[in-house]
């Protein structure tokens, strides 16, 4: 649906993005994640045609991205910018239709009343859009943005600054998209919210990090581990565990937690034994760290290899 | 040429919820309309001396008394048609000048506004970007030309002695009014919109566009000393010198419109 082949971007004598490659296909949620200036804004300006790389390419289904090709490229991609930027002089019935007719759709009344139906704003239709709060504006933009139905929808931080509840809205729109195969590139700073919907993940520090699945990056950085919960004192339980061919068994009050390699095949043989050594269990859960730790843990090990990298001409 | 339209729509309703941008525009139109009113009427009528009383003005009556639009007029009705007709090309400043601050928001405005990476990432083009905001500039200028125009023929048939109106429908003053104003506008507005994609102050791009007053002002005064007059091919000549100025600041503005500097440099 949408290739990213070694996209590096140079802004004069500074790198953006690094040697990025990725590719999305139909109902997949993508996940940018990074520190501020990691390169996510200007991958996603690059997968939208609005800026090109200075090398590498992106493909959206046959066509390849280009000066040529971009305007109608952009027709079936959706990119909802940082900010909502309305026209805030113009209702937002008038906002959206510009937008229809830009795109070129055939009914643009009707596609326009249509969108303030979905997205629950055709009550506000007749609003000036400057005097709308931030979740609404967020709501109208994001109305602007899949007012054409394109293939792949790209959201630069969506829910930043918006509250709990209009949060959740968007990131049930986000799953409603996912359902209708279309293809999702997220980029956010909100892990928890990644964690609840993006189908896979991309770590980008300029260069990508990491990217796979939320459950395959913790497994390979935290392996999978099983968290027992005692009714009494963990640490004398360690041992038992330990001498029984678990390596790695760490106790936290009543908890122990124990890394397996097979987790289904592995709790019963955990329960027994400690149940042979007089333990009372409370639970047997799989013990998942979360995203945030996930990502952490990436961005010290990519400090370390940076370091290592530096040191390694002087030390020669 | 839909998205051309759309944009327009845009600037246009957005122009009617912010009336005080012509300001200017409404203020050059009066100044535009009642500077020769004080000169051929007002003056005279305060000195209590007719225009034809001064020696001054002489050649001008020998000059112009023959002209088909002036003929049947006595010596102070053909200095009135003369100033009257002379003082047409400070109408064509009015347009130029009003609507210098529109265009010269017109790129920086959305950029400011944070609305323009949304309108780049559909499917438009840099021409059709560009055109829209020089026709939403242009369109709202030649509307108070028409009306600046409306206003100072009734008032030449009012106050000026009958006839004088005839040397407003020559020819040669209907050319600078309805060939040579919309296309100096259309220039003046071009480079504004150039310079508005180029610069991250909105201030600059008005001052650099207002430059292009200078020549037509410049115009004016040798029209009025006598030494260059525009007769009618003149003014082709000047129409045709000037389409080629707007077909080739076009293509400037669609050269010089770097849209990744404006997403990823302007702050």
């Amino acid at each position: 649906m949408l290739t990213a082949s070694h996209l590096t971007r140079r802004f004069g004598s500074r790198l953006a993005v690094d040697d990025v490659s990725f590719e999305l296909v139909p109902g997949e949620v993508f996940a940018l994640l990074g520190p501020n200036g990691a390169g996510k804004t200007t991958t996603l300006r690059m997968l939208a045609g609005l800026i090109e790389p200075s090398t590498g390419s992106v493909r959206f289904k046959a066509d390849t991205m280009s000066p040529q090709t971009a305007p109608r490229l952009r027709g079936q991609i959706g990119f909802l910018t940082e900010a909502p930027g309305l026209w805030d002089r113009l209702d937002v019935r008038r906002n959206l239709l510009v937008y229809a007719r830009l795109h070129g759709l055939p009914k643009p009344d009707q596609a326009v009343s249509e969108a303030l139906e979905t997205f629950g704003i055709l009550d506000r239709a007749s609003d000036l859009a400057g005097q709308l709060s931030k979740g609404l504006k967020q709501r109208v933009a994001l109305a602007r943005t899949l007012l054409h139905k394109p293939g792949v929808v790209l959201l630069d931080e969506p829910t930043a600054g918006l509250d709990p509840e209009s949060a959740r809205e968007v990131r049930e729109l986000v799953l409603r998209l996912r359902e209708a195969k279309k293809t999702v590139v997220l980029s956010t700073h909100n892990l928890d919210e990644v964690d609840r919907i993006a189908s896979r993940v991309a770590v980008l520090r300029t260069r990508l990090i990491a990217l796979d699945t939320p459950a395959a990056l913790r497994a390979r950085l935290f392996g999978t581990r099983l968290r027992v919960m005692l009714g009494q004192a963990a640490a004398p339980f360690v041992s038992t565990l330990i001498g029984g061919g678990f390596e790695d068994v760490r106790a936290d009050g009543a908890v122990l937690s124990i890394a397996v390699s097979k987790e289904p095949l592995s709790a019963p043989v955990i329960v027994r034994r400690l149940v042979e050594a007089g333990a009372d269990i409370v639970s047997v859960l799989a013990d998942e760290p979360r995203l945030e730790d996930v990502y952490l843990r990436l961005l010290e090990s990519e400090d370390q290899n940076a370091q290592t990298t530096k040191k390694g001409p002087s030390a020669a | 040429m839909t998205r051309i339209l759309a944009l327009l729509y845009k600037d246009v309703a957005d122009l009617r919820q912010n009336p005080s941008l012509f300001v200017p525009a409404v203020l050059t139109g009066l100044f535009s309309l009642l500077l020769p009113f004080v000169v051929a009427i007002i003056i005279p009528v305060f000195a209590e001396e007719r225009l034809s009383d001064s020696s001054d003005f002489e050649i001008v009556v020998e000059t112009y008394k023959d002209q088909p639009a002036m003929r049947g007029l006595d010596p102070e009705g053909t200095i009135q048609a003369w100033i009257f007709q002379h003082f047409l090309v400070l109408l064509v400043l009015t347009p130029i000048a009003g609507s210098m601050s529109v265009a010269a928001h017109s790129v920086i405005g959305e950029k400011q506004a944070r609305t323009l990476e949304p309108l780049l990432a559909t499917p438009i083009t840099t021409f059709e970007l560009l055109a829209a905001k020089v026709l939403g500039s242009l369109l709202p200028a030649l509307l108070l030309t028409a009306i600046c125009f409306s206003v100072y023929v009734a008032g030449v048939v009012i106050f000026a002695q009958p006839g004088v109106y005839r040397a407003l429908f020559t020819p040669a003053s209907l050319g600078i009014i309805f060939l040579l104003g919309p296309l100096a506008s259309l220039a003046a507005l071009q480079l504004a919109v150039c310079v508005s994609s180029r610069v991250n102050d909105p201030r600059s791009a008005q001052q650099i566009g207002v430059l292009v007053i200078l020549p037509i002002a410049g115009l004016l005064v040798v029209q009025l000393t006598g030494s260059f007059t525009l007769t009618g091919p003149v003014i082709v000549f000047v129409a045709l010198v000037l389409l080629g100025v707007n077909t080739g600041l076009m293509l400037l503005g669609i050269r010089l419109f770097d849209r990744e500097a404006i997403l990823t440099r302007w702050k």
